[in-house]
């Protein structure tokens, strides 16, 4: 099994489980699995994901984190928490009747749920591959409570669904007007169009947050000159009624990493 | 990207439908509870119809079930269809063994005959 080629951090909220599975999907897809096999993929991924949405954190809602990876066999999902672990508690919106971990069980080929309170809980899910074609990178921790969502892909086929996904299902969200929503379609397509060696991490690492019908996007961590090459990239030619007009004061930034060292990234916003 | 809508359809019966259309889950749980709870207090019969539904997981089917169970308490007719729906959900109501159990009719006009044909409580 590879270092995994999508995370996803975000706060650990029932209007999230969408954008999950929406990821969860793409990879899917992308990995040649069936159709029945993703639905039932993103069923499995949803009620682990449901687990730490209903049970993880009291009151302020912590980092749901999603995880996967792949070889020529099978694909490798876990979905964890920083969490209590398990709690009996009855869920806002109603029970749920103890059938999430039976259809964990049942639809996946194989699934373990590990753990302890003031640890967290983790959910490993594998599937069965018709065949893979992927590798992957490696990936860093999430923090405390948590405001936008991160999603960190290694450069390959699964960059363009799984972006495509995630960003349409966002904007859904953020309630753009439909041209906005068709647009938003170009970020993506621009981000993974560029080449990997810009992100300084070798992975296409995106964050977005969503707040009064917007969203805002940072890419990166970039290598020096990356943000500026792939803000001319987002500036195709000929194309400037689209990608230049969805997003207003796109910029580069000067940051630094998670590790502490100085990059870059390409910040924007989309609105309207 | 579809998200989930829950819309009431009184057009073609006396007993209302609950369209329940687009994907679901945790976040709309509570309104489809919400929804449901507003009939069953009326005193009303409900179809629950999931044809166009494309995604729905265990805290939607726990509602329906719970719902199921209070229209019984209260003697109001209760019906899940789904006609040509999603494989997806077709699928979860088959591996939770809900098709037989709720049941899960093939179409409104069914659900609708299963209320009529229900004997009066």
């Amino acid at each position: 099994m590879s270092e995994p080629e999508l995370h996803l951090v975000l706060p650990a909220r029932a209007e999230n489980l969408i954008v999950v599975r929406q990821a969860i999907a793409g990879l899917g897809e992308a990995l040649g699995m069936p159709g029945q096999r993703v639905d039932d993929l993103k069923t499995v991924v949803t009620e682990a994901c449901n687990n730490v949405v209903v049970h993880a954190y009291d009151g302020i809602p912590g980092p749901l984190e999603v995880t996967a990876s792949s070889d020529d066999d099978e694909v490798e999902v876990t979905v964890s928490d920083e969490g209590m672990g398990f709690q009996p508690r009855a869920t806002e919106s109603g029970s749920t009747l103890g059938l999430g971990l039976p259809l964990i069980a049942s639809l996946s080929n194989s699934f373990e749920v590990t753990g302890r309170p003031g640890v967290g809980t983790s959910t490993k899910v594998r599937f069965a591959l018709p065949r893979a074609d992927l590798e992957g990178a490696s990936e860093a921790g999430p923090g405390e409570p948590i405001d936008e969502l991160t999603v960190a892909i290694s450069p390959g086929a699964i960059v363009r669904p799984v972006l495509a996904r995630v960003i349409g299902a966002l904007a859904a969200r953020a309630e753009l007007s439909v041209e906005r929503l068709s647009d938003t379609v170009l970020i993506g397509d621009a981000v993974s169009a560029h080449p990997g060696d810009d992100f300084a991490t070798g992975r296409i690492e995106i964050a977005i947050d969503e707040a009064d019908g917007a969203l805002r996007v940072r890419v990166g961590p970039l290598v020096t000159g990356g943000g500026e090459r792939l803000l001319a990239q987002m500036r195709i030619p000929g194309d400037e009624g689209s990608l230049q007009a969805l997003a207003r004061s796109m910029e580069v930034v000067q940051g630094a990493s998670e590790d502490g060292r100085a990059a870059e990234y390409l910040e924007f916003e989309v609105a309207g | 990207m579809r998200t989930g809508e829950i819309a009431l359809d009184r057009s073609d019966s006396k007993i209302p439908v609950l369209v329940v259309s687009g994907e679901h889950d945790l976040n709309t749980a509570g309104d489809l509870r919400a929804r449901l709870d507003e009939l069953l207090a009326a005193g009303e019969p409900v179809i629950v119809d999931l044809s166009a539904a494309t995604f729905v997981d265990s805290s939607i089917l726990g509602v329906v079930l719970d719902a199921r169970r209070r229209a019984e308490e209260a003697g109001l007719g209760f019906a899940v269809a789904q006609s040509d729906g999603a494989e997806a959900v077709a699928r979860v109501l088959e591996i939770t063994g809900l098709r037989e159990e709720l049941p899960v009719h093939g179409s409104r006009d069914a659900a609708g005959e299963a209320i009529a044909g229900e004997p009066p409580s």
